[in-house]
């Protein structure tokens, strides 16, 4: 997972991609078309990949699907022999517990070390935040072994543990959400405390309610990290029993299944982020603009 | 916003937050990241220098062999065949994506309508993942698939994408790669253009200069810091690649795509040498340590 952070957050720049007064001249009107019609073109080239793979995944099994000849009929055999099969419903499974207990695991632990570090003094406070930061320049591939040794040392091999807690430190969310918190008046936290609210109190009921823009943002980047996640669980997962979806898929495509197939299991493993994509398009492509994330 | 939670902070003498008090529960509320952080960053990131100068093998017996694995590193043929397999793909990736996110960010920036829906359109690959996308591009490379079935009804000779010799394999891989993530630096790069004044390209084109030259001579020097930015990150992901070579080619024909990362993968789970395996993981750090120090000292140079 190579790693960008940049200096701001997502909030700041919220829904502002269209600044007033931006671009008082407008092109010509041929120029415009031109560049609807690139614009167009490029869409299309990104598209035909995915178009690729649901015509396939529709086609009767053993058609000849020469691609530019659409199937004659459309099928959804491929679809619900793909779904009823045992592994890779058990693999969705897996799929699903390893990116959303990631995603609240990683929102709480994150949300109070930022809250910490922005708000909190404590010796060693700055040290501690920037030598987080510095893991950012190892890459995951270089400590690759020495992670397997530890948690198979710690039994976890073939574990959801093993899978998730070892992924769970994370210095880009930890970054964000000091970042975040930062921004947020002291004064609030103050009158809470004279209020005679407890730190964990303060903390569920003013630091999370106040943090879900930002919340959000990285539960989609921590849930996409982990749904399109591969060597972490291609090593912890060594039984068919605990593959993930990408795992599992790239057993598949080893093993002999026909392309319809294949195709069938990709697209119910690019529905899902396809769907949050569609509906969360806007705020993950501001979220990335703005806060540079990189999964 | 950071200078105004600055600003707005009360003098050392009156801290609200230095009693006993809230130093506790600052510390209490790091704990579990740090805990996290000390087991599953600090220890792995130094147990790999450590276990570099061992010969640690898959049931955990081990001796200290000194150097011995940093030797058999710089003989050893396979290692540096993977390295310059890496660094072939990478001169085919970085320079591809760098001008492919370029120009979707210009085109882009210039669209008067539809933005929202091109970026995300062109962004959406990158919400898969790269196994997925290797998948995908499995098929549309293979001999009967897309390109090369297109290919053939027009009577053109089938094209090998993913068992001619080694330029086409990883020319291949990097068009696969490129399509899942330029929609990334594409957003970053167009956010880098949205800073851009448009009155300095204004006077440029009252001063005569054509789209190609404004472009050239005007917006790419203001760009310059977030292109920079962006050939970082994009070489540092070129040094990483496994995903895409793991389900495409598993490394071949014959280790045309043994990259750096499969050799690692290779060494420890195939033939649990965790010690060398670990070696080559302390490789993969030193690279792209170096490369990202070089690359910034050429963005202080120029701006300077």
């Amino acid at each position: 997972m190579s790693i960008a952070v940049r200096d701001r957050t997502a909030h700041q720049s919220g829904r502002g991609q269209r600044r007033p007064g931006e671009r008082p001249r407008r092109p010509r009107r041929a120029a415009r078309i031109w560049l609807v019609v690139l614009a167009s073109l490029l869409a299309l080239g990104t598209a035909i990949p995915f178009l690729a793979v649901f015509v396939l995944a529709l086609s009767p099994e053993g058609a000849r699907t020469i691609p530019y000849q659409f199937p004659d009929r459309w099928t959804l055999d491929n679809i619900v022999s793909v779904l009823s099969a045992q592994s890779f419903l058990r693999w969705t499974f897996n799929s699903l517990v390893y990116s959303l207990v990631s995603v609240v695991l990683v929102l709480i632990t994150a949300a109070m070390a930022g809250y910490a570090f922005a708000k909190k003094r404590f010796p060693g406070r700055d040290a501690l935040f920037w030598s987080f930061l510095a893991t950012l320049m190892v890459p995951a591939q270089a400590t690759l072994i020495p992670m397997f040794v530890l948690v198979s040392n710690l039994d976890g091999i073939d574990t959801f543990w093993g899978l998730i807690v070892p992924t769970l430190a994370n210095s880009q969310s930890v970054f964000l959400m000091r970042q975040f918190i930062r921004g947020l008046p002291d004064e609030l936290f103050e009158a809470a405390k004279v209020d005679g609210a407890s730190e964990w109190r303060i903390f569920w009921q003013i630091v999370l309610p106040l943090t879900k823009p930002i919340l959000a943002t990285l539960g989609i980047f921590v849930f996409l990290w982990h749904w399109n996640d591969f060597l972490w669980p291609l090593i912890i997962a060594q039984t068919d029993e605990m593959r993930t979806l990408t795992v599992g898929l790239a057993s598949l495509n080893s093993e002999s299944v026909s392309d319809a197939r294949l195709m069938a299991a990709a697209a119910v493993t690019v529905i899902p982020c396809l769907v949050i994509f569609a509906v969360l398009q806007r705020y993950i492509v501001n979220s990335v603009a703005s806060s540079g994330i990189k999964g | 916003m950071t200078s105004i939670s600055a600003r707005k902070r009360p003098p050392a003498t009156r801290r609200r937050w230095a009693n006993t008090n809230g130093m506790w529960a600052g510390i209490l509320f790091v704990l579990p990241m740090l805990v996290l952080f000390v087991v599953f960053r600090f220890v792995p990131s130094f147990g790999a220098i450590g276990m570099s100068f061992t010969d640690y093998r898959l049931n955990g017996d081990f001796e200290v062999i000194g150097f011995e694995n940093y030797s058999r590193l710089v003989s050893d043929p396979i290692f540096r065949n993977a390295l310059v397999t890496t660094l072939i793909y990478a001169a085919f990736y970085v320079p591809l994506i760098v001008v492919v996110s370029m120009f979707t960010a210009v085109v882009l920036d210039k669209l008067v309508w539809g933005v929202g829906f091109f970026r995300g359109a062109l962004f959406l690959p990158y919400v898969t993942s790269f196994v997925l996308a290797g998948v995908i591009w499995y098929w549309i490379y293979s001999a009967d698939g897309l390109v090369n079935g297109l290919l053939q009804r027009w009577g053109i000779e089938a094209i090998p994408f993913l068992s001619g010799n080694q330029w086409q394999v990883l020319g291949s891989l990097s068009v696969v790669s490129v399509w899942r993530g330029f929609g990334y630096s594409m957003l970053i790069l167009l956010a880098g253009l949205k800073t851009i004044p448009t009155e300095l390209t204004e006077a440029a084109k009252l001063d005569g200069a054509n789209a190609v030259q404004r472009f050239f001579r005007v917006t790419l020097p203001l760009l310059r810091p977030v292109v920079f930015f962006v050939v970082v990150i994009e070489t540092i992901a070129a040094f990483q690649v496994f995903d895409t070579i793991y389900v495409m080619t598993g490394g071949g024909p014959a280790r045309a795509s043994y990259s750096l990362v499969y050799a690692l993968y290779d060494e420890g789970f195939k033939f649990f040498d965790f010690g060398y395996a670990a070696t080559i993981g302390v490789a993969i750090f030193a690279l792209v340590f170096v490369i990202s120090v070089i690359q910034r000292r050429f963005l202080d140079r120029d701006e300077t």
